[in-house]
């Protein structure tokens, strides 16, 4: 290792100490605002988490599929990936896990477990039939036993990829890439499920009258976006004074562009289904979930919402396509760095889109409710919880690098990842 | 029929190692040509470099025909339902980006198709029966064994005697030319 590399590991307290500060300040806010019944601070330390997970299962994902695929360019960027996993488990367990299973918080937080919470039409949560005919599912036992599970689940496939690709660095077998690859085989299916039924349980859960089948593949695609966004910044910090100075080549720079670009596309297409299929169709019980994202229900007239959903169609998919189609645009670092944070940044305003706008009852409402504004102060507890979760992310990962070679060198395929050819 | 009537195609060589295909064509690259051709029996990582190719033209012609789709399935959408018979269905508005994006968009990837496979038709100049390279006794086997770099005559630099020594001195085994 070189001296600018380990320079960049024993960084890792730093990140460490600047993650923990902001969590806590985070968590001090989400208490606050327990008192005043306001769920906002506590939303934004379960956003603040999901962005993270979201981004480490997409990490997680790409591991096992280049496992399954023999991906020749895959090793020495998927190395980084494996640093990244190990935070997985930590970040679920410091978000989403205190906030489901602390009574107070989840019923702030997923209305459908408070019995006694008041819906727009006046009745109480309890007597909701909607919420009686999903009852198998939507039940708070089973609940917390599903967010337990995800943890398990992710916790032990991550330890698992880990596991055995770190050992290849000292004994040197290759039959440990055929254990990874079997894994691999069967962890991307499971995976599929878990977090089809994370985002189900963590995100749609938030409105439990709405549902969309497309919900899990969309958090699918965004997972696989904000992945692909993070490897491309972490790269380019890591090939200017870091492990893959002089390694990282314009080869794996096309490639990871060329799948920026198809999740972009896939993101679209997913995202405008559901929406084109509920536009469609027309049924209350769906469009009421647009319908929030897009007027007022006071004036009647369209809403913050509706800039941050043409954002989303403009800035977080017609631009990074359109930047992405072209071939320098994937090979120049500068301009692949540039699309890849706009990405980042788009995937921290769709999951505000999906999460935030919730309605909330108020009678002199010419329709009883209200719908959560986007401008207010949760958007700075947002980015605060976002910035811990994130430092702590960074920290875990140098800590990572630390622990095994930052270039798995005994990886059969490593001389074809690193004289990768377009 | 004499000589001075017989038009040339080009000047052919053969090579046996694929190391030796590569930097000959290094030399071809560096020495100006720009009508040639190497032809091998497997691709050739780094070929395309040590030829001076380009990047291919057929992703523009592929962009013309996708923006060309989106426009011809916006127009398509809205003459249909909103002009020369205006009718509502389910509800929806006469002609609105919305309901119509599955033809505006299956319009653009038909059209990009056909950019692409259009595109390439014409930029390799296909369909082309024939080829002054098929008459040449052992050009199956660069299909198997051979590795091969031809010098067209159209090039301006070309000139059958100086091409044979320049094809010499770059180490090629069998030297022939190529008649039309």
């Amino acid at each position: 290792m070189s001296d600018s590399s380990s320079n960049l590991s024993s960084k890792w307290t730093t990140f460490l100490g600047l993650g923990v500060v902001a969590l806590v300040a985070a968590w001090v806010l989400a208490f606050l605002g327990l008192g005043q019944h306001d769920h906002r601070p506590a939303l934004s330390v379960l956003l603040g988490c999901l962005f993270w997970a979201s981004l480490l299962i997409g990490m997680l994902m790409l591991t096992m599929i280049t496992r399954v695929f023999d991906a020749g360019w895959a090793p020495v960027i998927r190395r980084n990936w494996e640093f990244m996993i190990g935070a997985l488990p930590i970040v679920l367990l410091l978000g989403v896990v205190p906030l489901a299973f602390l009574p107070d918080f989840r019923h702030l937080l997923w209305e459908w477990t408070d019995a006694k919470h008041l819906l727009p039409s006046g009745h109480e949560v309890g007597h909701d039939p909607i919420l009686q005919a999903k009852s198998w599912f939507l039940n708070e036992k089973f609940f917390l036993v599903r967010i337990s599970l995800y943890v398990v689940f992710f916790g032990v496939l991550a330890w698992a990829m880990r596991r055995w690709s770190f050992k290849q660095d000292s004994d040197r077998t290759a039959g440990h890439t055929h254990t990874l690859h079997a894994f691999s085989a069967a962890g991307i299916p499971l995976s599929a499920v878990a977090l089809t039924m994370l985002a189900f349980d963590c995100l749609m859960a938030l409105s439990y009258h709405w549902f969309s089948t497309m919900y899990g593949v969309w958090f699918f695609a965004l997972s696989i976006r904000l992945a692909l966004a993070a490897t491309v910044i972490l790269t380019y910090r890591l090939s200017n004074g870091g492990w893959l100075d002089g390694i990282l080549n314009q080869a794996h720079r096309h490639v990871l562009g060329c799948l920026m670009l198809a999740f972009t596309v896939f993101w679209a297409y997913i995202s405008f289904s559901q929406y084109f299929l509920i536009y469609t169709a027309n049924i209350p019980e769906e469009t009421f979930w647009y319908n929030i994202r897009e007027f007022n229900p006071v004036t009647g007239l369209k809403s913050e919402w509706w800039g941050v959903s043409m954002y989303l169609i403009f800035g977080f998919f017609l631009l990074p396509f359109l930047a992405l189609l072209f071939y320098r645009s994937k090979i120049v670092p500068g301009r692949l760095l540039t699309i890849a944070i706009i990405i980042f940044v788009g995937g921290i305003v769709d999951l505000w889109f999906n999460a935030v706008p919730r309605q909330i009852v108020d009678k002199t409402a010419p329709e009883g409710f209200t719908v959560t504004p986007f401008l207010s102060g949760g958007l700075a507890t947002d980015l605060l919880a976002i910035a811990g979760f994130g430092a702590l992310v960074i920290g875990l990962f140098l800590r990572s690098s630390t622990k095994a070679e930052t270039i798995p060198v005994h990886d059969p395929r490593i001389l074809e990842s690193i004289n990768y050819h377009e | 029929m004499n000589e001075r009537n017989e038009r040339i195609y080009g000047v052919a060589c053969t090579f046996r190692k694929p190391a030796d295909v590569f930097h000959a064509a290094e030399k071809v690259r560096d020495a100006g040509w720009t009508r040639w051709d190497v032809h091998t029996p497997f691709p050739i990582h780094g070929m395309d470099q040590a030829m001076g190719l380009p990047r291919s033209k057929v992703p523009r012609l592929t962009l013309l025909g996708g923006v060309t789709g989106f426009i011809t399935g916006c127009l398509l959408t809205w003459y249909m339902n909103s002009f020369d018979y205006p009718l509502i269905v389910g509800g929806k508005p006469y002609w609105s980006a919305i309901y119509p994006f599955p033809v505006m968009y299956e319009c653009t990837i038909l059209f990009a198709a056909f950019g692409t496979f259009f595109g390439q038709f014409i930029l390799n100049r296909l369909p082309h029966h024939h080829h002054p390279l098929f008459e040449l006794p052992n050009f199956a086997r660069v299909s198997d064994d051979t590795f091969m770099v031809v010098l067209e005559a159209n090039d301006p630099k070309f000139h059958v005697d100086e091409s044979r020594n320049f094809l010499q001195s770059l180490g090629g085994q069998e030297i022939t030319v190529i008649r039309d």
